[in-house]
């Protein structure tokens, strides 16, 4: 990656103005200056930077180290009871091992998915438009208004999904199964829909990267008598390589922070066994009113997707160039 | 093209942020400068029924045109969102100063709130129901207002027992059972009991069954769940479930959805409160159904009373005034009572509970309030008790009735 991107000379656009007159051989002393001339540039993004990003986090650690009564008035340190709390929780692991499942399911799913469909809308076909268009659409959608669509679906009694499924004799209760009302058919359930809404950007990012396959190699494929499978795995895959990193990164740390799709499915289900960490977050802050608690348990989370890449960047090394 | 690539995904990366952010809203936002030289109040509302905002708008109108001066701010939220929205205000330092909700002895303990009689007048303190004031209470002293109440009374479907064979209504647990599984032996999905132990109102559920049977919550001074008093009631919880009495997954499901489905005509019994009879008018008047006392143990008569307080927090000192104002007007009976009628509670006001004593609907309900048992809401832990039943006492399906006592005792006292 670092080869391509210092010899890549992208014009950086002609907003900078500037002349970078004479900046090398008067040695270091202008970059200081330099740095003074880009800050009303840089700025308004440091402040985003500190004031939405870096803030929030900090004040989220310091709230993880106090001890925040059930009103919400600060009580003192208390050190890092909180952090215990979270892992002396009898629930603590199954809910980090159902979090673990959640995001590689949905993410495996989603990409391999996802690399059929970009395939599909690759190839010229009357209306692809129209497919394209059709693909964007659960992406256009509030994410909490597709879950309560399926979520009522699913209800008992008078859920469209369960009547049909009473119809065509898949379920035998004439009320129909109460598929969000069990930890596990509602976890698997969530699944499904984490998938369909995450399926819009991860196609649409392979799809791109599709794109830039240049049709040249593909005929040299050809022309050296590599099959559709062979192309496939040989020369079409590991160009994507750079797509499929941007899509999976990023699917990982929006399926790992997902909230909705299953405080909706799994909302009304007692117990902790279909609580994955953020609504185990959500459910400190709700039910026990424990912001202490959850501002740990918080931190924690952050801890793990920071990991969870690391991992992935250290195993899959999905910047290297092919 | 690796920077068009990066570019590409950089704006992708930033719809999703924004797409997954809008789809999480936080809402709420109090702007609460009062013009000129008045004084403002803050109410925050929960809100009942889609009346409650017409309602209090009406209150308010009627209450600045008789008080120039007081500017009152409403700010209505949803059961669901009230708590986190008060403790972020809360946090914030900009409680509201008047706030319409449940537990209070949090507050209280914090030393947020005004002791009533310091905000209204000696005529309408003398004019609560006594048995409600002294709900209100921690160590001696009323931080909370009586505001509204409600009773709970067993809702029957008249033709669906009939079908069953069942001759009368059921006054103890055994004729309950007995009933509800020959309803349920109807078939075609019907239930015999709706019995919601989801999220929504587990609390409720399991304060019929447990107190039904002889059991309690605790008091002012400890919450006791895992007690052997609660246990009759919550082995008699899992001998309808293990029966068949009740409805499919009553661990997981939610009372507003179920009673939709008592409305229905698809459920033999279900616990039900005063709005019930409202709904019912309104979705499925055909609905042939009478409503009787809830069954216990050893039949002898019992109803969860719940109340809801008004209270006023000590923000700054110039305001009281305007507070004592403002809950003097409100509970004076003409203003009062149309409130409580709108809603389909029952008054906590002397004067109220004679105006309202000719309504038909309200009548079973009235009658069972002297029973009325409550909620230990003066406790400072109930609502951790509150949020641990709702959490966890639905596990009674799948789990014995003794480890989710434990369990929910465990969730209380770790808090």
């Amino acid at each position: 990656m670092s080869t391509t991107t210092e010899t890549a000379s992208t014009p950086t656009g002609a907003a900078t103005g500037r002349p970078r007159s004479g900046a090398a051989p008067e040695g270091r002393r202008p970059r200081g200056r330099d740095l003074l001339h880009a800050l009303p540039w840089i700025g308004p993004a440091l402040i985003l930077i500190f004031g939405v990003v870096l803030f929030p986090a900090v004040v989220m650690f310091v709230n993880s180290t106090r001890d925040i009564s059930i009103s919400g008035v600060d009580q003192g340190s208390v050190g890092f009871d909180n952090y215990l709390e979270v892992f002396s929780f009898p629930y603590f692991w199954p809910i980090f091992g159902r979090t673990i499942v959640w995001v590689v399911v949905v993410v495996a799913a989603t990409v391999v998915i996802s690399l059929g469909l970009a395939q599909l809308l690759n190839k010229a076909f009357p209306g692809r438009q129209l497919v394209r268009l059709a693909v964007i659409i659960p992406w256009a959608a509030s994410v909490v208004m597709t879950t309560m669509v399926v979520y009522y679906g699913l209800e008992p009694y008078f859920g469209i999904i369960n009547t049909f499924l009473v119809d065509i004799g898949l379920v035998d209760t004439p009320e129909g199964y109460g598929w969000t009302r069990n930890p596990d058919t509602a976890f698997a359930w969530s699944i499904v829909i984490a998938v369909f809404v995450s399926l819009p950007f991860t196609t649409y990012t392979i799809l791109a990267g599709l794109q830039t396959v240049p049709g040249e190699v593909l005929e040299a494929a050809k022309m050296d008598g590599a099959g559709p499978v062979r192309t496939y795995w040989g020369v079409v895959l590991p160009q994507l390589r750079s797509a499929l990193a941007v899509a999976v990164l990023i699917n990982i740390i929006n399926v790992f922070n997902s909230l909705p799709i299953l405080k909706v499915m799994t909302g009304s289900i007692p117990g902790y066994d279909a609580d994955t960490i953020m609504t185990m977050i959500f459910k400190y802050i709700q039910n026990q009113h424990k912001v202490d608690v959850a501002s740990a348990l918080s931190v924690v989370a952050f801890l793990i997707v920071i990991v969870i890449v690391a991992v992935y960047v250290r195993v899959v090394k999905p910047m290297k160039e092919v | 093209m690796k920077k068009s690539m990066r570019f590409g995904a950089a704006i992708a990366l930033a719809a999703t942020a924004s797409l997954t952010l809008a789809s999480c809203g936080f809402g709420g936002s109090n702007g609460d400068e009062g013009e000129g030289g008045g004084t403002t109040l803050d109410l925050l509302v929960p809100s009942y029924s889609d009346n409650t905002q017409a309602l209090w708008d009406d209150v308010i109108a009627g209450f600045e045109e008789e008080n120039p001066d007081i500017d009152v701010k409403l700010q209505v939220e949803s059961w669901d969102n009230l708590e986190t929205v008060i403790s972020t205000q809360i946090q914030g330092g900009e409680a509201p100063d008047i706030y319409n909700g449940g537990p209070f002895a949090g507050f209280a303990a914090d030393e947020l709130l005004y002791p009533v009689e310091e905000v209204v007048s000696a005529e309408t303190l003398s004019d609560f129901q006594d048995s409600f004031l002294a709900n209100a209470e921690v160590d001696g002293t009323a931080y909370a207002l009586p505001f509204i109440a409600s009773a709970r009374a067993l809702f029957v479907n008249n033709a669906l027992l009939e079908q069953a064979g069942v001759a009368e209504a059921p006054k103890t647990w055994d004729e309950l059972l007995d009933a509800a599984t020959k309803v349920s032996a109807l078939g075609n999905g019907i239930a015999g009991y709706g019995m919601p132990l989801g999220s929504e109102e587990a609390q409720a559920e399991a304060a019929v069954w447990l107190w039904g049977g002889g059991g309690t919550f605790g008091d002012a001074d400890a919450i006791t769940i895992d007690d052997p008093s609660n246990l009759p009631g919550a082995e008699q919880v899992k001998a309808m479930i293990d029966a068949g009495a009740t409805q499919a997954d009553p661990g997981s499901t939610d009372r507003s959805p179920l009673m939709d489905i008592f409305i229905q005509g698809q459920i033999g019994m279900q616990v039900g409160l005063p709005p019930t009879v409202g709904q019912i008018e309104e979705n499925n008047p055909e609905l042939d159904y009478s409503i009787v006392p809830i069954p216990t143990q050893d039949g002898s008569p019992f109803t969860l009373g719940v109340m809801d307080q008004l209270m006023a927090f000590q923000n700054d000192g110039d305001k009281q005034e305007a507070i004592t104002a403002f809950f003097d007007y409100f509970y004076s009976s003409d203003v009062y009572v149309p409130w409580v009628q709108g809603e389909g509670f029952l008054p906590v006001t002397k004067s109220g509970a004679e105006a309202l004593g000719g309504e038909e609907a309200l009548k079973a309900f009235l009658d069972v309030l002297p029973d009325a048992q409550f909620y230990p809401s003066t406790n400072p832990q109930w609502s951790a008790a509150d949020s641990a039943f709702k959490a966890l006492f639905g596990q009674i399906q799948t789990k014995s009735a003794q480890e989710v006592l434990t369990e929910i005792q465990a969730q209380v006292d770790a808090s």
